[in-house]
């Protein structure tokens, strides 16, 4: 499989800054996802590693080699457009079975290739389909099928679940996983709904304006982000602005909290600290002597079925916490959030 | 009907309304049935032998169609009517795929050639053939400057581009003319279906000539089709062109009918009548034979 290399590339149209200037790195057989708002240039970044846009500075290497001169037929990629861009005057076979056709393979194995993406694919049962007669899911399918059948060594995917309802998108989400590792492909995955990324990829790189705000594991992307930014993009919503008065305790208008020490954080710095909504421990009895907790009041209540998020009023502050529907505690109790250390992440300002 | 379904009579403001839409066809419906319609009957009466008028009553024969089809200068005149609309309307085909192709991407300057390639829409066929006097025939600029730049020693002795049955001059003038028409047709296609499906096939490993003909092609089979249409059924019938820059005798159809028309002998209206409906008979088989194989093909496509 291809190892991906993008090196201070940069983007502009006429004098549109698309891309700023990227570094991105994708081991052989990694699944990737570039997550980041509308227009930040994660399908320009996709259009640039398959040859369809020249990057106006840096270097696209796939396997150390320079790309640069090589046209797009010959990269060896795939990709699943936004809109599928499926042939609409060919049927589902003849869609499917393109890539192999245009390589000038013998019939017979073509047609036994065809079989086997298909059944792959689950459309044996819409060969002889248009495009136009076919479901948003099963077009997905049909453009993620045209596409395998060619072997890539790179595989890329531009919010390909963007269009599909909720139950089958996360099918879909399965199912491209299952492909991706069943052949081992290395993957590029556009997208801008979090969940889709954390749940996906093995890395994920956020892009903001045009430039790489992170690029790590899911885990660390969601509980460790590195700027405010992130935080909000990975949907955190308790974030406080405080002091560092030791290297393991910051002074916020929460209280002063014991957190995760951060490297490189001086005493003195004013830093932000994040609480995960999910990682407070909500009691309505004061919790035993030793634990870091504060008091307050529940002020609202937000019900979503198997979770329910409740704004808890502590002192002049507002804290969000989410915890499973097992139980409802109601609006005005009087509860305790227990703050773990390690759950109090620093963000630099 | 049930007394359920009973439907209300007609408010006095809805039968108003039904009136004021069928005054609004009553204008294109007179144009069609009488100017048109009248005036088809009328040629194919005559054609067959109906003109008291010019004291000629021999309705219904077919001596007009036998006389004009039994001359071998008849077919001859088919031919070169048929060979100019074809050639004509093809290499116009060509040339107008290639300029919207070019005019799908971008480059500098675009604006100016989307102006520019319009031009001879705006100019009438007349100036087109004045034109094309001017600069092709004999004693024209391109022979002036063949003689003066020494290709040949005398502007007399330059190619013979006018006045010959290849009918070159027609040609060009033909093709000057529509080029722009058929590049307007195929462009607004090919804006239409975008970008997306070429790339899709290159990354696919498609080489150029194989996008071409095999995704983008069809895909604007529709507008092409279409286009050359009309440009063939005009060139089929169009009568200054080859007339102006025509070989002279045997003449296109068109350019026979008129010569019969303004014979001193007027029953040869007739004949030119029967020139006129074979005209109509001859371009109509042939388009309809056109939409009935891109129909087959358009079903075959998937559309319907
Ligand atoms: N061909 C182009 N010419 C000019 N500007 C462009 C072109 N293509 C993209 N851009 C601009 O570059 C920026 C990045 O575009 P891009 O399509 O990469 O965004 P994106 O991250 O994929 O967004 P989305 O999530 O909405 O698809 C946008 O502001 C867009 O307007
Ligand atoms: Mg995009």
């Amino acid at each position: 499989m291809t190892q991906v290399e993008l090196s201070a590339v940069r983007k502009q149209f006429g004098g549109y800054v698309a891309i700023d200037e990227i570094d991105l790195d994708v081991a052989s057989g990694e699944l990737v996802a570039l997550l980041g708002p509308s227009g930040c240039g994660k399908t320009t970044t996709l259009r640039m590693i398959a040859g369809l846009e020249r990057p106006t500075a840096g270097e696209i290497r796939f396997d150390g080699k320079d790309v640069s001169e090589v046209p797009v037929q010959d990269r060896n990629v795939g990709m699943v457009f936004q809109r599928y861009a499926l042939f609409p005057h060919m049927t589902v076979e003849r869609n499917v079975a393109f890539g192999l056709s245009v390589r000038g393979l013998p019939k017979a194995e073509i047609e036994a290739r065809l079989d086997e993406m298909l059944e792959v694919v689950q459309l044996q049962a819409f060969r002889t389909r248009f495009p136009a007669q076919l479901s948003g899911g099963q077009m997905q399918r049909v453009a993620i099928a045209r596409t395998l059948i060619t072997k890539p060594s790179v595989l890329m995917m531009d919010e390909p679940l963007a269009n599909l309802d909720t139950a089958l998108r996360g099918e879909m989400r399965r199912f491209i996983r299952a492909l991706q590792q069943r052949f081992g492909i290395t993957t590029i995955f556009v997208t801008h709904d979090q969940v889709e990324a954390m749940e996906l990829a093995d890395r994920v790189a956020v892009i903001f304006n045009g430039r790489l705000a992170q690029y790590d594991t899911p885990e660390r992307i969601y509980r460790r982000p590195a700027s405010l930014e992130v935080a909000h993009f990975m949907g955190a919503a308790n974030i406080f602005p405080g002091r560092l008065v030791a290297r393991d305790r910051i002074e916020t208008d929460l209280g002063l909290l014991e957190c995760t020490p951060l490297a490189g954080m001086d005493v003195g710095a004013t830093v932000h600290a994040m609480l995960r909504g999910e990682a407070l421990e909500m009691t309505t009895e004061p919790p035993p002597a030793g634990r870091q907790a504060i008091r307050g009041k529940i002020a609202s209540r937000d019900f979503f079925g198997a979770s329910v998020t409740y704004g808890v009023r502590c002192g002049s502050q507002q804290v969000t916490v989410t915890e499973n529907a097992r139980r409802m505690v109601d609006v005005g109790a009087e509860v305790w959030l227990d703050i773990a250390p390690e759950h109090v992440w620093l963000i630099r300002t | 009907m049930t007394p359920a379904t009973k439907t209300h009579p007609l408010t006095r403001r809805e039968r108003r309304a039904r009136i004021l839409l069928f005054a609004q066809f009553v204008p294109i419906f007179a144009v069609l049935v009488i100017l048109f319609g009248g005036a088809l009957v009328m040629a194919v009466l005559q054609s067959l032998g109906f003109a008291p008028w010019f004291g000629v009553n021999t309705f219904p024969t077919l001596d007009y169609f036998a006389a004009l089809w039994g001359s071998a200068t008849f077919w001859t005149s088919l031919g070169l009517t048929l060979y100019y609309a074809t050639v004509s309307t093809f290499l116009a085909l060509v040339l107008g795929t290639l300029l919207a192709l070019a005019l799908v991407k971008t480059f500098r300057g675009k604006t100016f050639y989307k102006y520019l390639y319009k031009l001879p829409l705006m100019i009438p066929y007349t100036v087109g053939i004045a034109l094309a006097v001017i600069m092709l025939g004999n004693g024209g600029m391109l022979s002036r400057l063949a003689a003066f730049f020494g290709v040949i020693d005398d502007p007399g002795q330059f190619l013979q581009i006018l006045k010959t049955h290849y009918g070159w001059g027609i040609i060009a003038v033909y093709i000057w003319k529509q080029t722009p028409f058929i590049t307007l047709a195929v462009y607004a296609v090919l804006l239409g279906i975008g970008r997306e499906t070429e790339e899709a096939a290159a990354i696919l490993g498609a080489g150029r000539r194989t996008i071409f003909f095999r995704v983008t092609l069809p895909q604007i089979l529709p507008g092409i089709v279409s286009s050359t249409l009309i440009c063939f059924a005009f060139n089929i019938g169009a009568f200054e062109a080859p007339f102006i820059l025509g070989g002279g005798f045997p003449d296109t159809l068109p350019v026979v009918a008129w010569r019969y028309f303004n014979d001193s002998d007027y029953t040869l209206q007739l004949r030119g009548m029967a020139t006129v409906v074979s005209i109509g008979i001859v371009s109509g088989v042939i388009l309809f034979a056109y939409l009935a194989v891109y129909r087959t093909f358009e079903r075959r496509m998937g559309r319907n």
